[in-house]
């Protein structure tokens, strides 16, 4: 019986390493190596108080874990400003030093380790027996299940996903996209420190080999075969992997030392298998499971009976076009002198231009004049050399592209940059600002607030995505959407950012001219709502329904603006335009 | 004292040259193919048992013994880019570099116990036949075999060099690594390059294990830490420098590490070379401006 307690006891533990590293690696898109290490902080400083300064277990548990997660602080400041191979190696160093500084610290125990943490009580219970470890272990793991759920499943796990999605579009909506990083990476290490602790204490020692690279490895495998993005694949990659050890010590006939050789080989083999077979993992999250169905088929995932909205349903907005508008405007944004030069090309040379509440602005141009540049020194995307942005009167030219959309200026990209592993819905919900949700304090203490806060944005959000005439697909992932209507999907996220400044770059490129003819009507009806609107635009005929005022640009340089008629009729512009005509 | 320093400082020099090596090889397969190739400390491994049992078991001589082991290596390396990594690449696209990593540390946990399974009845393994004499340099001295190793290493190293430089292979394969899309549009096959990449990386790699078995003795986990080294090197110096850099960059990570002994006790060397790769990669974005946050 206690046998089997044991197992348990294992699985437990592993569950809690696997949960911490699947909303770290399946959430949040970063990726550790060094969760042992961290759990190896937890352990350590849970042996060491228990050794030196008889400290329970109890203590010991929540000093190691915070301990931990301070530890992943550290690590992630540096750290996760990087890309996946920096990341992974910066992981690896710190999962190297850990171990080394273990091992080589006598009053660690070197590579023996701190031996003979036994005789453990929590709250008066004894923790000798696998079986009297169970309980605790059980409510440990379901707490950081939870947390992870309550984390992973809510407004908060949906910047996470946006951010594993694609971290530039998701700054873009006004996330403060390092701070989620830093803190998820920081809780997961508290998580990882956690387990750290329980091993220790299931395995009455601290050791070097208990919090190797190795186990790092065996973690990272438990999450990739389980299904990452998936709390509940994660607990079956646990469950498989962890049960291969009974298999071979008990079932099959080998001696104990080949017996753990083999089952190292089997960890490994079924690793290889699975991403061979099945690189999403054998449990992976819903909407992978959708995506994969709808690209299986080779076609956009519409819902059954969808296919009656695939007409565009046009919002019924009174267009009204004003002629007449040169009437003195406010002035919402204005650029003042923007220069940048990347090495020898001058993509922007004294650039001035103003945007007006009410109107739609357009820059029009050849290609590589350096319009959707603009559209980088506005929201902060790359600093400009020289020159300053003005929104309402207030210097944002060094302001981070997530400060500038939260101050009201969001940008739509040439190449969607939509969230393929979000559903249409979340796409638009993302965007909406303000969601109490996205914030740690209200998510855990505010359980009302937090809830009613998201039925509203979920009807926000599905206003949104029936003005843009996409309110049939809000299930779909966005990634099985037909590039048209992903574009539309993003002009809704745009949209639901509330923004007074919307810069628009090619929303009708590539679009279906069904679709374009709808998208005309939303921004023009936006314009006489008041917004101010800039659009950088190659098909003319969208130029010129829509433009209050074009600006137009050759090499960096605005060379003429004006009335677009005016600039259509200037010979040498269509020249440098199209070409000799 | 400073015979003291000059003789850390040869040693520097020395295994400085096996850290070129190591990291001039990674460098290569991952600047060149993108995978994140921890399974090279397997085939470094393979290289230096298969030595070990052509010279235990049939008594080859130590120069064949040398090749066969590289060869295993680079045939190997080549299999697990084939076999493993090209098809998981095949089918998960954008988060291909990530599901490499995780299918490489697989191949290595397979690899390192499959050989430990044949360590389990024997004691050492080690590689004979070398006949190893210690030569007195003046002031330091240095054994035949560490002479032998470092001559290898360098061999190796300007071959590579010249091979990139010089021939049309080396002009592909350097294709491939500064554009893989555009290479692939001017005929070259990028599949190809990357598999005769593995080839050359392991092959370097596993001479690398050979010499380290000749002169201690070959382990299942014997290269983890060679491993490691390599990355540190290959980072450092960055991904797409030429072999001399990153070697340049191998010698001064072996020098540091000779010099801390002077200093530190030789358990804390791996701890000042991870360290400098933790702060070089941790200042990366420092350097790099922070708009790639």
């Amino acid at each position: 019986m206690e046998i089997a307690f044991q197992y348990i006891d294992t699985i437990l533990v592993f569950a809690v390493f696997a949960l911490s590293l699947n909303l770290l690696q399946g959430y949040a898109g970063q990726v550790s190596v060094a969760q042992a290490a961290f759990g190896a902080i937890g352990g350590y400083a849970l042996a060491l108080l228990f050794l030196d300064a008889g400290v329970g277990p109890a203590w010991g548990l929540a000093i190691g874990t915070i301990a931990a997660g301070f530890a992943g602080f550290l690590v992630g400041l540096p750290a996760l400003r990087l890309t996946t191979e920096w990341l992974i190696l910066l992981t690896l160093a710190v999962q190297t030093i850990v171990v080394t500084l273990v091992q080589t610290d006598h009053a660690l125990g070197g590579s023996f380790g701190l031996q003979n943490v036994a005789g453990l009580r929590i709250f008066g219970l004894p923790l000798d027996e696998p079986s009297q470890m169970f309980p605790l272990f059980l409510v440990l793991a379901a707490i950081v299940y939870l947390t992870c759920y309550r984390l992973g499943e809510s407004p908060y796990g949906r910047v996470l996903r946006a951010i594993r999605d694609d971290a530039t579009a998701c700054r873009s909506l006004g996330k403060r996209v390092y701070a989620y990083k830093l803190t998820v990476f920081s809780l997961t290490a508290a998580m990882a420190g956690l387990a750290g602790a329980m091993l220790v204490i299931e395995t009455s020692i601290a050791s070097p080999t208990l919090f190797s690279f190795d186990q790092s490895a065996v973690i990272v495998a438990m999450v990739v075969i389980g299904g990452a993005g998936n709390l509940n694949g994660s607990l079956v990659g646990v469950a498989v992997l962890t049960l291969l050890a009974p298999l071979f010590d008990r079932l099959l006939p080998f001696n104990e030392q080949a017996a753990f050789v083999l089952r190292l080989v089997a960890y490994g083999a079924v690793l290889v298998a699975v991403l061979l077979v099945r690189p999403q993992g054998l449990y992976p999250d819903a909407i992978t499971r959708r995506l994969e169905r709808a690209l299986r088929r080779g076609g956009p995932a519409l819902e059954v009976g969808a296919e009656a909205a695939l007409e565009p349903a046009i919002p019924s907005v009174e267009i009204v076009r004003q002629p007449s508008r040169d009437v003195p405007r406010d002035v919402v944004v204005s650029a003042e002198g923007l220069c940048k030069k990347f090495g020898g090309i001058v993509a922007a040379d004294d650039l001035s231009f103003r945007l007006f509440r009410g109107h739609v602005s357009a820059l029009v141009g050849p290609n590589g004049a350096g319009k959707t540049t603009v559209f980088n020194l506005l929201t902060g995307a790359i600093k400009p050399d020289a020159g300053r942005v003005v929104l309402r009167g207030e210097d944002v030219t060094n302001a981070t592209p997530d400060q500038i959309a939260r101050s009201g200026m969001a940008r739509s990209f040439q190449s969607v940059r939509i969230f393929p592993r979000l559903s249409t819905l979340e796409n638009v919900m993302l965007a909406i600002p303000g969601q109490p949700g996205e914030h740690l304090v209200p998510l855990f203490l505010q359980w009302r607030g937090t809830s009613a806060a998201e039925r509203a944005a979920r009807e926000i959000a599905r206003n949104w995505l029936h003005f843009v005439g996409m309110g049939a697909h809000e299930d779909a992932p966005a990634g099985a959407l037909a590039f048209g209507e992903q574009k539309l999907v993003a002009l809704a996220r745009v949209l639901a950012t509330d923004a007074e400044v919307l810069l628009l770059d090619e929303p009708a490129s590539g679009v279906d001219r069904r679709w374009v003819d709808a998208m005309l009507e939303v921004i023009a009806s936006l314009r006489d709502a008041g917004r101010t609107i800039c659009i950088v635009e190659h098909n003319l005929h969208v130029v010129e329904r829509l433009a209050d005022h074009t600006y137009f640009m050759e090499l960096g340089k605005i060379t003429a603006e004006g009335d677009f008629n005016t600039l259509t009729a200037d010979r040498r512009l269509v020249e440098a335009y199209f070409g000799v005509v | 004292m400073l015979e003291n320093f000059l003789q850390v400082s040869l040693n520097g020099l020395i295994n400085g040259s096996t850290y070129a090596l190591l990291g001039v090889a990674f460098g290569l397969i991952i600047g060149v193919t993108g995978r994140f190739h921890v399974a090279f400390a397997v085939t470094y491994t393979l290289a230096a048992f298969v030595a070990a049992w052509l010279t235990m078991y049939l008594g080859a001589p130590f120069w064949a013994a040398v090749v066969a082991g590289a060869l295993v290596a680079a045939l190997t390396g080549s299999a697990i880019e084939r076999f493993v990594y090209w098809p998981i690449l095949l089918r998960t696209g954008a988060n291909g570099l990530l599901m490499v990593f995780v299918a490489s540390l697989g191949v290595s946990i397979v690899g390192r116990n499959l050989i430990a399974l044949t360590t389990l009845q024997n004691s050492a393994t080690v590689v004979n036949g070398f006949s190893n004499v210690g030569l007195n340099l003046g002031p330091v001295t240095l054994s035949s075999l560490n002479l032998a190793t470092a001559t290898v290493d360098w061999l190796l190293i300007v071959s590579l060099s010249q091979l990139l430089a010089r021939t049309s292979l080396g002009r592909i394969i350097r294709a491939v690594r500064a554009n893989h899309e555009m290479a692939l549009c001017v005929g070259i096959d990028p599949g190809a390059v990357t598999f005769i990449v593995f080839a050359i990386g392991s092959f370097m790699g596993g001479a690398a294990g050979v010499f380290q078995a000749a002169l201690t003795s070959a382990t299942p986990d014997m290269g983890i830490t060679p491993f490691f080294y390599a990355l540190v090197v290959a980072f450092v110096a960055g991904l797409s420098s030429p072999p001399l850099v990153v070697a340049a960059v191998g010698i001064a990570l072996g020098l540091v590490e000779s010099w801390t002994t002077l200093v530190l006790p030789t358990t804390w060397t791996a701890l000042v070379v991870f360290g400098i790769l933790f702060i070089y990669v941790a200042l990366r974005p420092l350097r790099r401006g922070l708009a790639s946050a």
